[in-house]
């Protein structure tokens, strides 16, 4: 809500940064993310980069959901099959990192070619079904295909050395994990401003005016799907990575709800939204955490006990609670702050 | 010969679940455009409500059958009011996301509440193996194909005669038209939540009691997306059909082909059917108007 920026050109509203303040900003952002291992142990280090990696698969996500409408309850299946692919192709085969990891990407790519298709005509509802239906469908086969996959015992995943650069230690994880992920915000930032992401959120806001205008609904809603499955494939990568160890149980379908969660919560169809409920949404549980330890011992009992349902009721809790109060979630409240700061004394 | 008889009968009783709750699936739908994703969750805690009955009374089916359809009643009025009314008017989106938020929830208070172990429902009554010729099936498992064609049968009855039921089919058909001749479309609403409770509550009871009690009893509610999207989401007595053919399907399939298959069968039967005919078999075929 600054004053003073008059946008008369079409290159200057789609332009990433347009002032001398939001650079000062991103690069202080960018230096505290450089420092951050610096200041933070070991515990810190991880959340931070499992943060990173979440926001990988939200933007993901956001592609399909956020931008285009279609929703999904099946990106857990690209997200098994990148961590898979660069599973079998660096430890079964040794292919190098960087292959394993750009494998990681197109095979869930093509895979969503193969769910997308018969999605093309459903919607709604219909859609949300068959994409849940064929994460199940999904996971099956890695385990039917265990000659390959190594069924339900999964496979050991070691830390990637890209380019004669060792990631072995936590800290260069870390780095690793931001890296991907500010290039997967500069992606989906160019993606957006671009003749694609327009179509894209045409379809969303009114599919039938899209395609009078000459968007060709089947053709971009697979590039939807591609380009979605492909994000969320690496982040399905990274979390293999990051787990040590790829297995069908390491991606439960409450990691589905997780994402459309962190949508939600962030505010849906915004990349900032998608970090900013990546954020909120991991860091959840460690302050539900740190308030159980403060009542005491029974509590503390009573979370290290059934930790996995006490972070499935707040899932749904915080998605209830969004949906009732903040439909427009993080974001939403970020703007109403700014409209506030910008406009005090006056409401409007 | 006998293995073929076993394996449908087993199937039937299980489609007559399946069959159950994908009506509740289709009641709620026609009546308010909603897919309710907990519902096999609310059938989960309301055969966990049964149970710590059932063990108080010393598993009594009579108590045991009224206090459960009355807690299925209440509970599912409960969440219509709590949760789901004042979404009502959001988009597509949001509502689909109340629902499996609530479903994320039930799914962890049930382990909070009771606990993660399977359990017998201690109901002797439907307990007991009765032999049919080559089969042997559990009280409850008949009980539960009973009950399915006791609600087709009333369902029927209901929205063919009975003023409200044709109340309720005008609604579905148009909301705003209904409100003005006067239908409480709230009403109509709450009836239709009380309904599918009372038929996936029993659904579950009765599962439970023919297999066991579990934190996974809430994967029946998945189990039956294919039945209802197979007899067609706003087709009552469809996704009954549905739910039987979905159940013999899956046991034929893990009988014959293998039993990992068996998981999967019904969810590959949405992808095809959603490719062939995406209203279902008995749906009605939506026309858009532009």
């Amino acid at each position: 809500m600054r004053s003073g920026y008059y946008k008369e050109t079409i290159a200057r509203h789609v332009d990433l940064t347009d002032a001398l303040s939001q650079r000062v900003w991103i690069a202080i952002a960018l230096a505290a993310l450089a420092l951050a291992p610096l200041y933070f142990d070991y515990y810190g280090l991880s959340l931070i980069t499992l943060m990173a990696i979440t926001a990988v698969g939200a933007m993901g996500l956001n592609v399909l959901t956020g931008w285009t409408g279609l929703i999904s309850l099946g990106q857990t299946a690209f997200m098994v099959l990148g961590a898979y692919s660069y599973a079998i192709s660096t430890e079964s085969w040794g292919w190098p990192p960087l292959a394993g990891l750009a494998l990681a990407g197109i095979v869930p790519a093509l895979a969503s070619v193969v769910v997308g298709i018969p999605s093309l005509r459903l919607t709604g509802l219909y859609l949300a079904i068959t994409t849940m239906a064929s994460a199940f469908i999904v996971n099956h086969l890695v385990l039917e295909f265990d000659g390959l996959t190594n069924g339900s015992s999964g496979i050991f995943v070691n830390r990637p050395t890209i380019l004669g650069f060792a990631f072995d230690t936590d800290q260069k994880f870390y780095y690793l994990c931001i890296g991907v992920a500010l290039l997967t915000v500069l992606a989906c930032l160019n993606l957006r401003r671009s003749r694609i992401g327009r179509a894209l959120v045409a379809i969303r806001d009114n599919d039938n005016a899209a395609r009078v205008m000459g968007i060709d609904l089947r053709s971009y809603k697979i590039y939807a799907f591609m380009t979605s499955s492909f994000i969320v494939g690496i982040s399905g990568a990274l979390y293999g990575i990051f787990l040590s160890f790829v297995t069908v149980d390491g991606f439960p379908f409450l990691l589905a709800i997780e994402a459309l969660a962190i949508l939600i919560v962030g505010g849906i169809g915004s990349i900032a939204g998608a970090i900013l409920g990546a954020i909120f949404l991991v860091g959840l549980p460690e302050v539900t955490s740190m308030i159980f330890s403060l009542l005491g011992d029974g509590a503390q009992g009573l979370l290290s006990t059934s930790a996995h349902e006490i972070k499935g009721l707040l899932y749904g809790l915080v998605i209830i609670l969004f949906l009732r109060l903040q439909p427009h979630g993080l974001m939403g409240l970020w703007q109403d702050a700014r409209r506030v700061w910008t406009l005090w004394p006056l409401r409007y | 010969m006998s293995y073929l008889v076993n394996l449908l009968a087993s199937g039937l009783a299980v489609g007559a679940v399946y069959g159950l709750i994908a009506m509740s699936f289709a009641i709620i739908y026609k009546s308010t455009g909603l897919l309710n994703f907990a519902q096999g969750e609310m059938a989960m805690i309301t055969a966990y409500v049964a149970w710590s009955i059932s063990t108080s009374v010393d598993g009594n089916p009579f108590i045991v059958a009224a206090g459960s359809i009355l807690f299925a009643i209440v509970f599912a009025l409960a969440v219509e009011r709590i949760a789901i009314r004042p979404m009502m008017n959001e988009p597509i989106l949001s509502q689909i996301m109340v629902t499996i938020g609530l479903s994320v929830i039930f799914r962890s208070l049930v382990i909070l509440v009771w606990d993660g172990l399977p359990h017998g429902m201690g109901i002797p009554a439907g307990d007991a193996l009765v032999t049919l010729g080559d089969v042997r099936v559990r009280v409850a498992q008949i009980g539960v194909i009973l009950f399915l064609f006791a609600a087709i049968v009333a369902m029927w009855a209901f929205f063919r005669y009975s003023r409200f039921g044709v109340a309720m089919r005008a609604v579905a058909s148009d909301d705003g038209t209904a409100q003005l001749m006067g239908v409480n479309s709230g009403k109509v609403q709450m009836a239709a939540w009380g309904a599918a409770a009372v038929l996936s509550g029993v659904a579950g009871v009765l599962f439970a009691i023919g297999a066991e009690l579990s934190p996974s009893l809430y994967a029946l509610g998945l189990k039956a997306f294919p039945a209802t999207i197979l007899g067609g989401l706003d087709a009552i007595i469809g996704s009954a059909v549905g739910g039987l053919v979905v159940g013999i399907t899956e046991n034929l399939v893990g009988g014959y082909l293998s039993s990992g298959l068996k998981e999967v069968a019904g969810f590959v039967i949405i992808i095809l059917i959603l490719m062939i005919r995406p209203y279902g078999l008995f749906g009605e075929k939506r026309i858009e108007r532009l």
